[in-house]
């Protein structure tokens, strides 16, 4: 098989449980979002516009979509020859029985037969549930020029947000000189952002020692970050500077749609010709605004149908609002309906799911959005 | 398998659409925003479980070679089935040689190597649904040497003047294919579809050059309709239909969409349209914006008024800006307090210096590509 520079694994494991019955039967990297998209369309849009060809997509929860969905690599362009878009999930090897992963770094210590079959000489780790635009080339010339061991990406973040991330001290050669995990005090506010670059040759013997130790939680984060640093390594922070969200709460997948329609968010605009993001192709018509719709600050992709009031809200593929229905605040998710006269405000509305006659949703003074899951009933 | 294959004849050189023809064939012609004509008559055929199909081209084949490309988007099994692209001769001594048949006789091997018994013929500037598995059984049932597909239109004095229609007697036998000359209202336009075996097709194909060099497939039928050797049978092809057979059809077409809920019958769950995706993000409607009766692709801005439009992939509609009754082409922009309506505006223009461009329904402006206004 052709040598490669670097290979990409994007970790897309987890069940993001906080967007609950959002993700009861899909893993939250194949979560819809900003109209067209699935979350996992950002890494791999972001591999193939950077030029890294050769993705491997770790998954175990809920995967049955997830696999079927990235194994067409030919949405991202990634299937010539020499690229693809490899679906790894725990498998049962000659040598040991079947086992689960154990944790970010044993779901890659777990393929490393496979990373092997490639040789590349860097191996890049990404997130499956992060909405970004990234160039990994870039961040590798960087990880070259400071003959770095790992790089990791961090962003600048507010102060009093920065003991939710995992912070990364670092000199000012931006060599990292420590990382605390959700420090209660931070020194820093540069947060970690889940994607590192590693000298595969090193990584691969840290993982093979972090395997064997029953004490480790075989974590990125918790171990062999760590582990590198006490030992001494070149860790390299690389700035980046954009837009980056991770929507692990329904309110933070809520805003970061409604940040697809904020105008100061220049940094998120997915009509960049030069960096597309790119995702399953949905044959349907254009969206149709009907004769008296009222159509204001809307965001919307083909196939959907607004025909009532629509305003500051996100329509995904195939939604219909029927008239006199209104829909404020909200994002609506692939094939949902608003019936007539329904209103539903400030909610996030799951796939398929069916607003009745009349019905009413949500509210404008509500802390939280409302995750609607489950068809509403319309009003007799 | 399928017991046909497809044929998609390239644009009779009867048709020339003004200025949107300049660079591409009519198959080629943007249709409802983010389709071609073309995605019509291939869908058709795919949904049908046709999946070995011929598309003939000619000038300007750019456009749509790019468009087609190697197929797969048209969700044709790519190991049973392909899209091939054959090119007829070029550079007549005569234009009156330049016909379909002289096309189909120049790719006679490719024809005869077809493995399907059945020919399904159908052209590139017509758009309509047509279920050909169904159509083809009911030829092959009724014993018929060639079936042919019309529409019953009562505008045929005006409208469909590059078209040709069939005189039928009452069991709907074809009498003559003759000329639309706007001399009556109702008229059977000849949806340039017919169904024949492969066999009869490539007999016909021969035997028009041995009667006239200038004849078409069609002009051949009709001789053939009045020798009254074989069994020639019309059969009404019912829900929407246009032809593109001149400017103001293809503003017609394109705008009737909105009218009647034409969209919905057109665009079915069970009766997909396929294209080529561009990868655009959806579309942004700004808070100044004021959208109704419209078609929006995807990748544009609108933040001025648009009604009653069919607006394209990738289009800027600037504040202050009305579009009406108009079709804007793929990444066409319109500036600032600009007025357009009743216009065609073909890709890249961008009118922003001239405030108002006003036509009429039944004389549409058009705005070349990538002219600046």
């Amino acid at each position: 098989m052709k040598q490669i520079s670097m290979l990409a694994m994007i970790l897309a494991g987890g069940r993001g449980s906080r967007l609950k019955e959002l993700t009861n039967k899909v893993a939250k990297p194949a979560v819809s979002y900003g109209g067209k998209y699935r979350i996992i369309d950002f890494p791999l849009s972001n591999c193939a516009n950077s030029g890294v060809d050769v993705v491997g997509v770790l998954t175990q929860y809920e995967s049955v979509l997830l696999n079927s969905y990235v194994a067409a690599g030919g949405r991202w362009g990634l299937d010539t020859r020499d690229s693809g878009v490899f679906v790894l999930t725990p498998r049962e090897k000659a040598e040991q029985g079947l086992d689960v992963y154990r944790g970010t770094a044993d779901a890659i210590s777990q393929n490393i037969d496979f990373i092997d079959q490639y040789n590349p000489e860097y191996l890049l780790v990404l997130s499956g549930d992060h909405i970004y635009k990234m160039n990994y080339d870039q961040m590798l010339d960087e990880h070259k020029r400071q003959n770095a061991d790992a790089t990791i990406a961090v962003l600048s973040v507010p102060l009093k947000e920065a003991s939710r991330f995992g912070i990364m001290n670092t000199d000012e050669n931006g060599k990292i000189v420590e990382f605390e995990e959700k420090p209660e005090h931070p020194k820093s506010t540069l947060a970690s952002m889940g994607i590192y670059i590693f000298n595969w040759k090193l990584l691969r013997k840290m993982l093979i020692t972090d395997m064997k130790d029953n004490e480790s939680d075989h974590d990125f984060g918790k171990n062999i970050i760590p582990q590198m640093l006490s030992e001494g390594k070149n860790l390299i922070a690389y700035q980046f500077k954009g837009y980056w969200k991770d929507v692990g709460t329904i309110d933070s997948l809520w805003e970061a749609n409604m940040d697809l329609l904020d105008e100061k968010k220049k940094d998120l605009n997915l009509d960049d010709h030069t960096w597309r993001i790119y995702s399953e192709d949905i044959s349907a018509p254009p969206a149709y605004i009907g004769k008296n719709a009222k159509v204001e600050k809307v965001y919307l992709t083909q196939g959907s149908r607004a025909e009532g009031n629509v305003k500051n809200s996100v329509l995904f593929t195939d939604t219909v609002v029927a008239e006199g229905a209104t829909v404020i605040d909200s994002v609506l998710m692939p094939c949902v309906v608003v019936e007539e006269g329904a209103t539903v405000i400030r909610a996030l509305v799951a796939d398929k799911v069916k607003i009745g006659k009349g019905a009413k949703v949500g509210s404008a003074d509500s802390e939280n959005i409302l995750l609607v899951s489950k068809n509403v009933k319309g009003a007799e | 398998m399928a017991k046909a294959f497809g044929i998609i004849a390239s644009t009779p050189r009867r048709i020339n659409i003004r200025g949107l023809q300049d660079y591409r064939p009519a198959a080629a012609f943007s249709f409802c925003g983010r389709y071609r004509v073309i995605d019509f008559p291939i869908s058709n055929l795919s949904n049908s479980g046709i999946n070995n199909i011929q598309v003939y081209l000619h000038d300007n084949p750019r456009s749509l070679t790019e468009h087609l490309g190697t197929g797969r988007h048209y969700n044709i099994n790519s190991k049973r089935g392909k899209i091939q692209l054959l090119y007829g001769r070029q550079g007549f001594v005569n234009d009156i040689y330049d016909t379909d048949v002289s096309e189909y006789l120049t790719n006679i091997d490719y024809i005869r190597r077809m493995m399907q018994d059945y020919v399904v013929i159908m052209p590139s500037y017509m758009v309509f649904k047509q279920d050909f598995e169904a159509l083809l059984n009911l030829h092959v049932e009724s014993g018929m040497d060639i079936t042919m597909l019309y529409h019953k239109v009562d505008n045929a004095r005006d409208h469909f003047l590059n078209c040709r229609y069939l005189t039928l007697d009452k069991e709907r036998n074809v009498l003559s294919i003759e000329d639309n000359n706007g001399n009556t209202k109702e008229k059977n336009i000849y949806m340039d579809t017919c169904i024949m075996k492969k066999s009869l097709f490539i007999e016909l194909v021969k035997k028009t050059v041995e009667y006239s060099s200038a004849f078409s497939l069609a002009q051949m039928i009709d001789v053939k309709c009045k020798e009254g050797k074989l069994k020639i049978k019309g059969i009404a092809h019912k829900g929407y239909f246009a032809a593109i057979d001149d400017f103001t059809s293809y503003y017609d077409a394109n705008i009737s969409l909105l009218e009647n809920d034409s969209i919905r019958e057109v665009f079915r769950h069970d009766w997909t349209i396929y294209t080529r995706t561009t990868d655009s993000s959806p579309s942004k409607i700004t808070e100044s914006a004021h959208v109704t009766g419209s078609l929006i692709s995807n990748g544009c801005t609108i933040e001025g008024t648009v009604e009653n439009s069919i607006i394209g992939r990738g289009v800027h509609v600037a504040k202050g800006a009305v579009v009406k009754n108009s079709i804007l082409l793929a990444y066409a922009k319109v500036g600032e307090n600009v007025t357009v309506d009743c216009q065609i505006v073909d890709k890249w223009a961008n009118i922003s210096r001239t405030k108002e461009l006003i036509g009429k329904p039944y004389e549409p402006g058009y705005i070349r590509r990538r002219d600046i206004i």
